[in-house]
């Protein structure tokens, strides 16, 4: 007998995404289906003929929790698309910026999973180090990028300035400070991961994918993507339930026409020979991978001039060739592409991280009790609000625009 | 009462020479950001410099008495010095600030502190100074000024710039020219004619030279910080006072002049509201 557990919304994540998993009658998951029900952002749509510098003022609006990564990957497609390449000074400062924010993210993710598996007594202590490292990194992205959310001072062409040589120092202070506190809690998140996990009896190989992974940069980005190898269908053409396909409301993107795994673990396991997979090794990578953004961090501010220059001089009319901004965000590879002529934008489409991995993480509950579904959607830290891209319009029967429309 | 809420009223004198040399009065400014920098209790400030010595003010972060007194001096045009604090307390790093502002910017400012609009950066601010004012320029009136009405060639041939004895000052070749300050009228900016405050009256400390003899600045302490801030500073040697009551023409003045500015503005923002004109809301 085949019967359905759907869990509506899946919580602890930021947006709202249903999980549909078909189970058998021992509560197996045969089939697992999760979509995003979130509506539409648009606001790719919204830039199109405005001037270059709107984008990353826009698309950083894309998300409240990684906003960073949207802001450096909607500057660096604007910045290939008009042909600039930025002084050495502002990719350090946008490296830093990044490694900080991601680790920030990372804090937060924490914070969301805490439940699962911090124990009562040790919770407060989880929470309070949650707060101390997110402060100690998001005060190093305010004073670099101007805000901790929705940064002001990332620029097309670099930076709105360079730091002064006492806050490079303060930074460089500050973080060193931070450095024992940064190693406790990856300690102390790994320790309670692996204990509750043996506790509450979730399986070693839950939500082991072999999914190719999708990873750019260790912390960073670059300013290419094989566009040849990338497709989309549409929700409907993916979900083989029909009803799960209507009401889906990301399209589905694919690298070499199969859904990929992007993340902390993905790139852990490209770029630093991290071996692990499933759940369990997700939460590990996710902490590991903290003090390599703390890493390339420090390298990042002590390797910047304060007295150079931090923006270039550009022509904002644009090269008419598609630019890239294809960013390491805390949740995966968050790609940004743009197109600029006359000095508008004629193109802009973002294919954030979650959008990546919601075609794989449904799958990913296959194989296993139900009850363990929602620690295999928590394990990849999904953020739905910036993964929309369809949207519904009939409240009705929840059918979507005519498909040209919905390609936003 | 015309002057608002404050402690002490003193006319007060920087005591440092360097300061002295370049300052508009008495250089109160300068010495308190001077003090307060070699104190710790600011990293820094910001404040409105002229850096092109064209008389144009640029918002202008100091972190060192050097630039500060490189920055001394009284502006006679509008200064966006708030458009700096970001810069201070962001690229700048500073986590103490100071600032240099007008009665218009010091109510802006405090109404910044009173709502959470301003993350981390109104917080930051540790000592507020406050210049009298009565009416600011544009650029484009202070050429006036020196071309059409005091026959300059241009403005940059002015080497200072005042505003005393009921006239607006330009030096030249250490000669000066003074135009009546009624001729000034009608050319500054529109919004400065429905201001109730002359004496920046939510201040940590606010100054300005009217009351006291030349060369000498009224000071009116207001709030505790400020209060301290400005007789740390006296014990320490860097500002000398004496008491308003010793000095001419006294504290009788400002507060003509501040009750003055507040009754024919009082006057005209009747007016405008008479019309259906909109009005910032006055505390």
């Amino acid at each position: 007998m085949k019967d359905r557990v759907v869990i509506s919304p899946t919580t602890r994540q930021e947006g709202h995404a249903e999980l549909v998993m078909e189970v058998d009658d021992e509560g197996i998951v045969t089939k697992g289906m999760y979509f995003s029900i979130t509506p539409v952002r648009g606001l790719e749509k919204m830039v199109l003929s405005k001037a270059p510098e709107t984008a990353p003022v826009l698309c950083q609006r894309i998300c409240g929790v990684c906003p960073i990564p949207h802001t450096l990957a909607s500057a660096e497609a604007i910045d290939q698309a008009l042909g600039i390449e930025i002084p050495k000074a502002a990719r350090l400062l946008r490296e830093a910026t990044l490694a900080a924010h991601n680790i920030n993210s990372a804090a937060i993710h924490h914070f969301l999973v805490a439940p699962d598996f911090v124990p009562e007594e040790l919770f407060a202590t989880a929470v309070d180090s949650v707060s101390n490292i997110r402060k100690n990194v998001q005060y190093v992205v305010d004073m670099i990028a101007g805000e901790g959310i929705h940064p002001s001072d990332i620029r097309v062409g670099g930076m709105a300035r360079n730091i002064t040589p006492f806050t490079k120092e303060r930074l460089i202070e500050r973080m060193t400070a931070l450095k024992s506190d940064l190693e406790a809690h990856i300690e102390l998140i790994k320790n309670c991961v692996a204990e509750s996990a043996e506790k509450m009896g979730i399986p070693k190989d839950l939500g082991v994918v072999n999914q190719p992974l999708l990873a750019v940069h260790p912390t960073y980005g670059v300013n290419e993507f094989d566009m040849d190898a990338f497709s989309e269908v549409l929700p409907e053409a993916w979900y083989d339930d029909p009803e799960v396909g209507k009401r889906g409301c990301s399209v589905i993107p694919l690298i070499n026409g199969t859904n990929v795994e992007t993340g902390p673990r993905a790139r852990m396991e490209k770029f630093q020979g991290f071996k692990d997979k499933g759940v369990i090794a997700q939460h590990v990578a996710r902490a590991d991978e903290m003090l390599k953004n703390y890493d390339a961090c420090l390298e990042a501010l002590d390797a910047i001039d304060p007295a150079a220059s931090a923006r270039a001089d550009y022509d904002p009319r644009g090269t008419g060739e598609l630019g890239f901004g294809i960013i390491e965000g805390p949740r995966g590879t968050n790609a940004h592409m743009a197109k600029v002529e006359d000095g508008k934008i004629k193109f802009y489409s973002a294919i954030v991280p979650t959008t990546w991995n919601i075609p794989t993480m449904g799958p990913a509950t296959e194989g296993f009790h139900h009850e363990f579904g929602p620690h295999v959607i928590r394990a990849y830290d999904p953020c739905l609000s910036c993964a929309t891209h369809v949207m519904v319009v009939d409240d009705e029967d929840k059918s979507i625009l005519k498909n040209e429309m919905v390609r936003i | 009462m015309p002057l608002g809420t404050y402690k002490e009223a003193l006319s007060a004198r920087s005591t440092d020479s360097k300061i002295l040399d370049v300052s508009q009065d008495g250089g109160i400014v300068s010495a308190l950001l001077c003090y307060a920098l070699d104190e710790g209790i600011i990293e820094g400030a910001v404040v409105a410099g002229t850096p092109d010595e064209d008389w144009r003010p640029i918002p202008t972060v100091v972190t060192s008495a050097d630039e500060v007194i490189a920055a001394a001096g009284t502006k006679y045009s509008m200064s966006p010095t708030l458009s700096a604090l970001k810069e201070a307390t962001r690229q700048y790093g500073l986590e103490k600030v100071g600032v240099v502002a007008t009665p218009c910017q010091t109510q802006g400012l405090r109404k910044a502190q009173a709502y959470p609009f301003t993350r981390f950066v109104v917080d930051k601010i540790k000592l507020l100074i406050g210049i009298y004012c009565m009416e600011n320029f544009p650029m484009a009136s202070l050429d006036t000024f020196a071309t059409a009405k005091l026959g300059f060639d241009s403005l940059t041939d002015a080497t200072k710039m005042d505003i005393g004895k009921g006239k607006f000052w330009l030096t030249k070749d250490g000669e000066d020219s003074g135009l009546a300050i009624k001729e000034t009228h009608g050319y500054e900016q529109a919004g400065c004619n429905i201001c109730m405050d002359y004496v920046a009256e939510w201040a940590d400390v606010s100054t300005g030279s009217v009351g006291s003899p030349d060369g000498w600045s009224t000071v009116l302490t207001r709030t505790d910080d400020g209060d301290s801030i400005f007789k740390a500073a006296v014990d320490a040697g860097l500002i000398e006072t004496k008491p308003m009551d010793d000095v001419k023409p006294g504290l009788p003045l400002l507060e003509k002049l501040a009750k003055g500015k507040k009754d024919k503005n009082g006057k005209e923002r009747e007016n405008r509201a008479k019309l259906g004109l909109p009005l910032p809301v006055e505390y």
